[in-house]
């Protein structure tokens, strides 16, 4: 992500706009390849001499914020390690040790007794068993500007494959961290990237968000509790209208803000919302409001800040797939062989628990009207699981059934609160185990045979 | 009821009605509570127990379990055998009175990092200390180490600067406490807070606000707000307990110590390449009408350098000439022949760039300090030239408040930055006579015929002003 110092926004009257670029202007594709290739060419070479020659591109270019966010976006997907013969700490420790002993150490010797820096140097290496001047450029290996740059994208410098234990890692920012679909870099990607970039951070001082979401809501809210934001939901029709119950919703609202905000509006969760923005371009329909607090001026105003589907952004992160697991997959073909009047339907209710959403994977519905929801539990340990049953019970919601594997090591027998709504798999579900269980716990939600 | 830490604020389980300092979360059905009212909290839940029932307001609270707390008890001695001031221990003992709540003010270099290491030994529970910059933490790292080391299953810790090490005691920053107070607002018993004048700002504000420690202590020298915001601090930290004045102690600790500035030459290239570099911004600067001496002249230049090409060319080629004065070749020279005649002394460099000190420490084999220095090395560094194990320094940082800078006879400053403040700092700071030998010196060396000579001039004036005020 951009640093605050490189956001690029207009306000206009109470609203907030980011400066978006066009990724068609040539221009600005002229500048993406340029930095493209610098970074590709210095692949091996220090962050330093990287960090010059970008400065040098903005020498005369007003542009220099652009140049500088795109370089930032880049300087993301690198990896910088400390590249040298012996512990640089080591060896300045040596070093100044030695020199204590022999000051003063010159340039230009006056008496015969002075000291030379190469007798220092030559002590130290001969001592460390390194080369003189594995020694000297090793003696500050380790500050920033001489790290080298070791991988970029999914490119690595040869020199870094295959290398020693004296080398250790630094990896930038958290932005590489989740998990996205691995594309290589390339002036579309860069530029792409940079808009929504822009557009996160003007979410830096953000309040408050409001989103409106018509699909992948699975997608979405476990975005929402993986950057930790709370939440309140409220299903909506196609027009965006709060309606009174999830059977008749198209879509969801949703405000999102953090723990602190009943109390008073805090910028703290900012930055939640700014990584959690990219889950939005995932959905198809989806609009966005934000309160961006503003510090400008004497007294602190609150702009608002809208996007939505139209505005071009895409999104690096990962969408959950309708199927997600082989289990729901397999699941979904054996029953499309079986023989029951039960409908498996792959369900997209958002069932508000609180402190969490849950989106069951199916919901299982009979001519009769009678329905019960299927969630799949892959992975979990007691305590998950007895949190899980808890908040269910709290819920009222008595026609869920858990499907949960006993793959892992930790089983039905460890587990005490086991409950007859759950029901143990090992390698697959079996069809008729789900129906009985539906048989057990469905309830009566519709009239026979009523569209919902 | 059951008080539980939640990301910054305190979750009330099964709490009865009339809790107090709470508001109803409908997005989780359950009280919640900012955290710094935790010990009002459990003050209140406590009492309901053992107290008569008249009073229809007392709480229904069966038992409390708290979970909130995760700060340890510590029993520590600081290892400093220095005695306390009267001053000092009349606020730390103002302090305590004061439930160990509230803010001391006392003027800058009078101990303040003293009395905050009592204070955490007083407390007797885990602390965590925030100052505004990463220059301060690492003092405060140092100070704290050299007073609490040895008696820490873990080292003091520092989060902030590059570092994520969480500890009994820690050290941070302003900026790096608000951006993970929710995660560790339950580790900590105390919460010192240096410079906390500066503490009323919406963003810092959360960082007490989002702590559950009972203990709170405030160090500054100027407590009041022109904007009235230091009422904020009262409800966060506590009152002003103690309050020392500036006139008692100023002047007490100056030292005094001669002052030689000395004129290198600019290479023929070093020249060359100044005067095209110079000549470059002094047109630009001409062909526009700033008053480029003076702030607001300055202000708009910057401005034009935003959205003009030449402006921006302008501001690059001041930034280059600069630099070509800064590194003189022959300050090199200069500093050599000075090393010679005083390599048996306490000496430590100045220069106000990284780059420049870590080409001194290659060059001259001097040890290092700049602000990229680990927060460890850098008072190992410290720790060794205080026992004489290190007899020279090399240091693009101001040195500055605080018990652990040792003291140095010689001072050499190769480049200053154009703050009088910081200058005046320097000077007072490093620069002790040692018993039996000549007063203490310092040399600025400077580059002829630049803009640096200005700055020097200006600089001396503001000492001298200060000097006479």
């Amino acid at each position: 992500m951009l640093t605050a110092d490189l956001a690029r926004s207009r306000r206009r009257g109470e609203t907030v706009t980011p400066l978006f670029i066009d990724p068609d202007d040539d221009q600005y594709r002229d500048t993406a390849a340029t930095l493209i290739d610098l970074f590709e060419d210095h692949l091996g070479e220090s962050k330093g001499e990287l960090e010059e020659r970008i400065d040098q591109l903005t020498i005369s270019d007003t542009d220099y914020k652009v140049v500088q966010g795109l370089a930032k976006l880049l300087t993301d997907e690198c990896e910088f390690a400390t590249v040298a013969a012996a512990d640089p700490r080591e060896i300045r420790q040596q070093l100044y040790e030695k020199a204590n002993e022999s000051y003063p150490v010159v340039r230009q010797p006056t008496l015969g007794e002075d000291t030379r820096q190469l007798e220092v140097y030559s002590a130290v290496a001969d001592r460390l068993g390194i080369s003189l001047e594995a020694c000297y450029r090793g003696m500050y290996a380790d500050l920033e500007d001489n790290k080298r740059l070791v991988r970029f994208g999914d490119h690595s410098s040869d020199a870094h494959e295959g290398a020693g234990a004296s080398q250790t890692t630094t990896r930038l920012t958290g932005d590489s961290e989740e998990s996205y679909a691995e594309d290589a870099i390339s002036v579309d990607w860069l530029l792409t990237r940079y808009n929504l970039a822009l557009a996160q951070a003007v979410l830096y001082d953000a309040t408050r968000m409001r989103i409106r979401v018509w699909d992948h809501f699975n997608t979405v809210f476990s975005y929402v509790k993986l950057f930790g934001l709370m939440h309140r939901i409220y299903p909506i029709d196609g027009d965006g209208t709060r309606v009174p119950n999830t059977d008749v919703a198209d879509g969801y609202e949703a405000i999102l803000d953090g723990p602190a905000s009943l109390f008073s509006q805090s910028r703290k969760y900012g930055i939640r919302m700014a990584n959690f923005l990219p889950a939005l371009p995932l959905c198809n329909r989806w609009e966005m409001h934000a309160e961006v607090l503003d510090e400008e001026g004497p007294t602190e105003t609150t702009l608002s800040f809208e996007l939505d589907h139209t505005d071009g952004l895409s999104s690096h992160y990962t969408a959950r797939s309708d199927f997600d697991s082989d289990v729901e997959r397999t699941l979904a073909q054996k029953w499309d062989r079986s023989t029951t009047d039960w409908e498996l339907i792959h369900e997209d209710d958002v069932l508000d628990l609180g402190a969490e959403v849950m989106i069951p994977d199916f919901a299982l519905e009979h001519p009769d009207g009678r329905r019960a929801i299927l969630e799949i539990v892959g992975f979990w340990t007691p305590e998950y699981l007895d949190e899980k049953l808890a908040k269910i019970r709290d819920a009222d919601l008595d026609h869920l059934l858990l499907a949960v594997s006993e793959r892992l090591e930790c089983s039905a027998d460890d587990f005490d609160g086991a409950s007859d709504r759950v029901l143990w798999f090992k390698s697959g579900i079996h069809v008729y185990d789900v129906v009985e269980l539906a048989e057990t716990h469905a309830l009566k939600e519709r009239h026979p045979d009523q569209k919902r | 009821m059951r008080i539980a830490f939640d990301d910054g604020t305190l979750l009330l389980e099964d709490a009865p009605e009339n809790v107090p300092y709470a508001d109803w979360d409908d997005r989780v059905d359950e009280y919640r509570a900012r955290a710094h009212h935790y010990r009002a909290l459990r003050e209140w839940a406590t009492s309901a127990d053992g107290q008569a029932t008249l009073d229809e307001a007392a709480p229904t609270v069966d038992s409390v379990e708290d979970t909130a707390r995760a700060y340890s008890d510590l029993d520590l001695t600081p290892a400093v055998a220095i005695e306390p001031r009267d001053y000092q221990q009349a606020a730390l003992a103002a302090w305590t009175d004061h439930d160990r709540r509230g803010s001391v003010v006392l003027p800058t270099g009078s101990g303040k990092t003293f009395l905050a290491v009592q204070a955490i030994a007083n407390a007797g529970v885990s602390a965590l200390v925030v100052v505004p910059t990463i220059d301060l933490m690492n003092q405060w790292h140092a100070t704290l180490t050299n007073a609490f080391g040895d008696q820490l299953l873990d080292s003091v810790g520092v989060l902030g600067g590059g570092n994520h090490n969480v500890t009994d005691i820690t050290v941070t920053t302003y900026d790096s406490a608000y951006r993970y107070i929710n995660e560790y607002g339950d580790q900590f018993g105390l919460l010192v807070v240096d410079e906390v004048h500066h503490l009323p700002a919406p963003t810092y504000q959360q960082i007490p606000e989002m702590t559950i420690a009972p203990y709170r202590l405030g160090l500054t020298a100027t407590y009041e707000r022109a904007d009235g915001q230091h009422e904020v601090l009262e409800e966060l930290i506590g009152p002003v307990v103690y309050e020392e004045n500036v006139d008692e102690l100023a002047g007490e600790y100056l030292s005094e110590y001669e002052t030689l500035h000395l004129q290198v030459d600019l290479t023929p290239d070093e020249r060359e390449q100044y005067d095209e570099e110079y000549q470059l911004y002094r047109d630009y600067v001409d062909s526009h009408d700033f008053d480029i001496w003076n702030e607001q002249g300055y202000a708009e230049f910057l401005k034009r350098t935003s959205y003009d090409s030449h402006g921006r060319r302008a501001l690059i080629a001041k930034q280059r000439a600069e630099e070509i004065a800064r590194t003189a070749a022959k300050k090199l020279d200069t500093l050599d022949n000075l090393l010679k005649r005083h390599y048996d002394d306490r000496t430590i460099i100045f220069t106000a760039n990284n780059d420049f000190a870590y080409d001194i420490s290659q060059e001259f084999v001097v040890p290092c300090i700049t602000h990229q220095t680990q927060t460890d090395e850098r008072t190992a560094i410290l720790e060794r030239f205080r026992t004489g194990e290190y007899s020279m320094l090399v240091t693009s940082q101001v040195l500055d408040e605080g018990i652990d800078v040792p003291a140095a006879n010689v001072g050499i400053i190769l480049s200053g930055s154009a703050s009088k403040r910081q200058y005046a700092q320097r000077l007072g700071r490093i620069l002790r006579p040692t018993e039996d030998r000549e007063p203490a010196r310092l040399y600025e060396i400077i580059a002829e015929e630049t803009m640096e000579r200005y700055v020097s001039e200006r600089r001396r004036q503001g000492v001298t002003a200060n000097a006479d005020g």
